[in-house]
């Protein structure tokens, strides 16, 4: 009816246990989230007798850069960075390049109706089926192939991991792109590969830019198979963070200073993705 | 739609079509199937790479069957099935309560929603360490701030009475979101009509919620429910970072469970029969998952 009905139903709705006591939740729940990344940040920045004090000192008053200059000098963040990075944008590539593919085919191509059928269920499996239950049988594999300890098994694992969301939602974008063109250049005599690469892929652009986000976080993130086939030189940064926990004692200042270089690059990516990326973890949540 | 994009097939269009999903195939191939073939045929041999001349020897259901008289491998089980029920339980219970709360559109509402993203987008492995670095006993904030309320210092880490606790509170602290946000989004597809009829009908808001929002949105909480049930037995980083499945054995894990006899203790044989049954069992929840909310879609019409 009126637009104003919306907003009266909902909060209506919203304060369904009452304001004050509404109010008072939210609050905690908003400083419950934001309490642990104040607390990382002002010990990245923390003297040591600081971050060692007993009780801890809530605000400091005197900070310094020694954390991350140590994070640099001693604990070889550029080098868990360049790898996390080539992990997450060779994962990303890889899975976005084939996801569309596939999913393009499926839609646009001229494959037997009942394979997508097939991907549907294989997304539901991969959904269910924990990443650690092939983890023995691929660390065996990958040390055979001689590739432990190189980026690229890390790469060929996230990319399998990712490629059933991806090709799930770009199932959705390429069925709503427009037919009408496809078809014309289908007349004009335009292989598929051809049709593919210059006429319906730029139309789902914003798509592929967003799950291509979305498979950039997940790797970013991923540990188990990081730490399973890695030993030294490819370490990524999240393996490089557990790492002050199990081998060294609580160093929480250039702890502190490395969880910052872990989380603020998907921080930005998220400021920047926002809907996209509700939509996206929904979608992959719900459908299937 | 689909038959209309099928009429001007030529010969080449078919090769390519399969031409395209063959990267995909091949991904698959080496890095899922493959393996899990060969653990599926490993974990009918005792094969252990600690000695360096092992050779696998077949020995049938064997290590099925001693997973059963595995007292640590029962505790890892217990853990886990204790850790998902809770952690579920709770994160349902508080998501959909703030779901409810952030319901309407209004400038705050979406600013907290933003801020609800954070906790689920970041690396379980820096949340693991940001608590194990707040929970801390002497050192952490927590304790310090629990202590303006007289609560004396806990060992939330090192007391196996805790540390089970602890690790929920972290995976709630992270997941709670997840849920918020996946139940929000349905409860904002309700129709206003429905909203505005309960409320002109004189239903309280507490009605409106049970009677209207509840059951509008249950097949939504179901599939969450199932999600985050399956992936609470995928629990990994956090328990890694945190307590390494100490203190003794008080939150070992299935997958650290796996992880430590295939890749620390390097008995292969014995971990891949675990996973394989580890698979069988998570099939058989999604399934009871998907029959109830089958069932509840089919109530709702």
């Amino acid at each position: 009816m009126r637009a104003g009905s919306r907003r009266g139903s909902q909060s209506y709705l919203s304060n369904f246990i009452g304001l004050p006591t509404r109010i008072v939740i939210l609050l905690i729940l908003f400083i419950g989230i934001l309490f642990p990344f104040y607390w990382m940040i002002t010990n990245a920045f923390k003297l040591e007798q600081d971050y060692y004090s007993s009780p801890p000192v809530m605000f400091p008053t005197r900070i310094t850069g020694q954390n991350f200059v140590d994070i640099v000098t001693k604990y070889e963040v550029f080098k868990g960075l360049a790898n996390s990075i080539m992990i997450a944008s060779g994962a990303t590539v890889f899975t976005v390049l084939f996801g569309s593919m596939a999913a393009y085919s499926l839609i646009n191509g001229a494959l037997p109706r009942r394979l997508k059928g097939v991907f549907g269920s294989w997304f539901l499996v991969q959904k269910m089926y924990p990443a650690i239950v092939v983890a023995v049988p691929v660390f065996y594999i990958i040390r055979s192939l001689r590739l432990m300890d190189n980026v690229l098994s890390l790469i060929l694992m996230n990319t399998s991991f990712n490629l059933p969301l991806v090709i799930l939602l770009m199932i959705g974008f390429y069925q709503e792109a427009p037919f009408e063109v496809e078809e014309q250049s289908m007349l004009d005599g335009c292989t598929l590969p051809q049709r593919y690469l210059y006429v319906t892929t730029p139309m789902v652009k914003s798509g592929l830019i967003a799950t291509g986000m979305l498979t950039f976080v997940y790797s970013w993130n991923e540990f188990l198979y990081a730490v399973i086939l890695t030993v030294n030189k490819s370490k990524p940064l999240t393996v490089l963070i557990a790492g002050f926990i199990t081998d060294k004692a609580l160093i929480w200042g250039p702890m502190a200073a490395m969880g910052c270089v872990v989380v603020f690059p998907v921080l930005i990516i998220m400021w920047l993705m926002q809907r996209d990326f509700i939509s996206g973890i929904s979608a992959g949540a719900l459908k299937g | 739609m689909l038959i209309s994009r099928r009429i001007h097939q030529t010969t080449s269009d078919r090769i390519w079509s399969w031409a395209f999903i063959l990267p995909v195939v091949a991904v698959l191939m080496i890095a899922a199937f493959i393996p899990l073939g060969y653990g599926l045929v490993l974990s009918f041999y005792k094969y252990k790479l600690t000695i360096a001349t092992s050779r696998p020897a077949f020995i049938g259901l064997q290590n099925y069957i001693n997973m059963f008289k595995d007292e640590i491998f029962i505790k890892s089980l217990s853990n886990n099935i204790l850790f998902a029920l809770m952690s579920v339980s709770i994160e349902l219970f508080v998501g959909v309560m703030v779901a409810m709360m952030l319901s309407d559109d209004n400038r705050m509402g979406r600013l907290l929603t933003t801020f609800l993203m954070v906790p689920m987008i970041i690396a379980p492995v820096a949340s693991g360490t940001l608590w194990r670095m707040m929970m801390d006993r002497t050192y952490g904030v927590v304790n310090y701030l629990l202590s303006f309320i007289g609560i004396p210092p806990v060992s939330w880490i090192g007391d196996y009475r805790i540390a089970l606790y602890t690790i929920v509170f972290v995976d709630c602290w992270q997941f709670i979101p997840f849920v918020a946000l996946l139940v929000l989004s349905s409860i904002k597809s309700i129709p206003n009509s429905f909203l505005d009829a309960a409320r002109v009908d004189g239903a309280s808001p507490w009605k409106v919620f049970t009677k209207v929002v509840l059951p509008i949105t249950s097949p939504v909480i179901i599939i969450v429910a199932m999600i985050r049930f399956i992936d609470a037995f995928k629990i990994f980083d956090v328990v890694f970072v945190m307590t390494q499945g100490g203190p003794g054995n008080a939150t070992e894990m299935l997958p650290t469970y796996i992880y430590r006899q295939g890749i620390k203790f390097l008995d292969v044989g014995y971990s891949s029969a675990t996973a394989i049954l580890f698979i069988l069992a998570m099939s058989l929840i999604a399934w009871v998952f998907i029959r109830l909310r089958n069932l509840q879609l089919r109530r709702l019409g």
